[in-house]
């Protein structure tokens, strides 16, 4: 019987308690033709070191949090098929533009700050009343955001963008591309609430539409034409309160 | 301490609402302008006039400065050019900004949008006097 | 405390994806698009300073490094022109009830055809 083939798996640790810097270690794997990075990870840190920190959950591209690194390509490691790298190693490192915790494990605090800021979901005036019954909504007002609303905030468009890497103002790719899918929901009354603060700083214009958020969005969102269309939405808003400041009718 | 990214919120700078909004818009209106007309204009002053026959060139010169003279033409001419320069001046700020000049976004706004704006002045003169 | 690791500042960025380089050489374009614009007033302006004034700035485009440059503006403002077009289905998305206009479609109603329409007028204004 022929030997069990391996790979090579130059995986990103650090362990704030002993590194002062992070490091590179190499791991082989036994190459399955049917595993994805993930798993070759996750039989590390079974037969090897246990130590190995990474997030992941469903493994089939739903959670969103095995987002890494992959050869400098942000993937779901869940996706990411190690025959597709075969035989060549491959190197796995945390998201970009993210701070480490520990080995492939970010920071999640700036991401859910941004994402709470755009009111990711339905914001009502009548919130208590249901003596109306359901909000009805036609096949056609659905079509129009339904792609944005595929998003699984697995941050892989974080790493590929650079505004989101050089600007803390910038809410980016994803909660952006969740803030327009709410304003563009028929349902939704909290678009003014949610411009307020796309129209603050760099938070929308920070965008420079570079367009690899779209490229590298495992669930064909397409955040990039997500933050364009908020940003005209955002500039009409503009020019109508420079009419008829907010507040001053009301 | 934040090192940029998306690391810790909104990095200690507080956010104001800003005229990103108004340029945006001119940048946009500017981008569209600039698609449909500067390859025209180029093709029109770079090769078209300067064609070589100087019989050739001074009816084409003819043509262009007869156009040129006609109110109508010069108020799209006004627009498209001034329209066009603002575009240009926004996008050269950002490619700026996004190239590590993000702590001069503002000032950056006097060379970017001032030079858009003196083209424009200086170009309804020129029209003016045609 | 923290213990967290940033990474260092890339200054870099924009040679590490083909995407990023394609996104800077459409920024450069308004490098380019403004040095032209720039050409045009001169040319405008000598068109005020009457005949004789534009003839001689006209023979003077005649030279290869004006064409040279004109090549180069050409190709900037070809280029902005056609990721223009390619981002505005992106950006402004006309829906048909359910269906979305497909792009390439979009971009020949709202880009292509109004850009081929414009450059016709314009070049044959000038023939003529
Ligand atoms: S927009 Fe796409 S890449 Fe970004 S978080 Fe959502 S699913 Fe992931
Ligand atoms: S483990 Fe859930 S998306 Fe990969």
């Amino acid at each position: 019987m022929p030997a069990q083939d391996t790979m090579t798996l130059e995986i990103f640790r650090y362990h704030p308690e002993t590194d002062s810097e992070p490091r590179f270690q190499s791991f082989e794997v036994p190459y399955n033709e049917d595993w994805v990075v993930l798993d070759a990870m996750n039989w590390i840190k079974d037969h090897v070191d246990g130590s190995l920190t990474h997030r992941w959950s469903c493994r089939m591209g739903v959670c969103g949090s095995c987002g890494m690194m992959v050869n400098g390509e942000p993937k779901l490691t869940c996706a990411a098929f190690l025959k597709d790298y075969y035989p060549f190693s491959i190197k796995v490192e945390p998201l970009v533009n993210f701070a480490v915790e520990r080995d492939l494990v970010v920071s999640l605090d700036g991401f859910m700050e941004k994402l709470q800021a755009v009111k990711p979901y339905i914001v009502r005036d009548d919130v208590n009343d249901t003596s109306g019954g359901e909000y009805m909504q036609t096949p056609a007002q659905l079509a129009q955001y339904k792609q944005y609303s595929m998003c699984i905030n697995c941050m892989l468009c974080y790493a590929a963008c650079p505004v989101a890497g050089h600007e803390d103002e910038f809410l980016g790719p994803a909660a952006l591309a969740l803030g327009h899918r709410y304003n563009k929901d028929s349902r939704d009354q909290g678009q003014s609430e949610r411009l307020d603060v796309m129209l603050m700083g760099e938070a929308i214009w920070g965008c420079t539409f570079v367009g690899e958020c779209t490229e590298v969005c495992p669930k064909h969102v397409d955040p990039a034409g997500a933050i364009q269309q908020a940003k005209a939405g955002a500039a009409q808003e503009y020019f109508k309160r420079f009419v008829a400041p907010k507040g001053a009718g009301a | 301490m934040s090192a940029g990214g998306v690391s810790g919120g909104r990095g200690g700078r507080p956010a104001r609402p800003s005229g990103e909004a108004f340029w945006w818009a001119v940048f946009s209106a500017g981008g569209v302008m600039a698609a449909l007309f500067v390859p025209a204009f180029v093709i029109v002053t770079g090769f078209l006039l300067p064609s070589g026959d100087a019989a050739v060139a001074a009816e084409r010169s003819a043509q262009f400065a007869a156009a040129a003279g006609w109110w109508p033409v010069k108020l799209v001419l006004l627009g498209v050019v001034s329209l066009s320069l603002f575009h240009c001046g926004h996008r050269i700020r950002h490619t700026l900004m996004d190239l590590g000049m993000r702590g001069a976004s503002g000032l950056l706004k006097l060379p970017c949008y001032g030079g858009a704006l003196a083209g424009s002045v200086w170009l309804g003169w020129v029209l003016w006097g045609i | 405390m923290s213990g967290q690791y940033h990474r260092p500042h890339r200054w870099a960025w924009f040679l590490e994806r083909p995407g990023y380089m394609r996104f800077m050489v459409r920024e450069l374009t308004s490098f380019f698009v403004g040095g032209y614009l720039v050409v045009f007033l001169i040319t405008l302006a000598r068109l005020g300073g009457g005949e004789a004034a534009f003839a001689e700035w006209v023979a003077a485009l005649a030279s290869p490094g004006w064409m040279a440059a004109h090549i180069v503006a050409l190709v900037a403002a070809v280029w902005h022109a056609v990721t223009w077009f390619a981002a505005v289905p992106q950006a402004m998305p006309i829906y048909l009830g359910e269906e979305r206009l497909p792009a390439p479609i979009a971009a020949i109603v709202m880009g292509y055809g109004p850009w081929l329409t414009v450059t016709a007028v314009i070049v044959w204004w000038v023939l003529r």
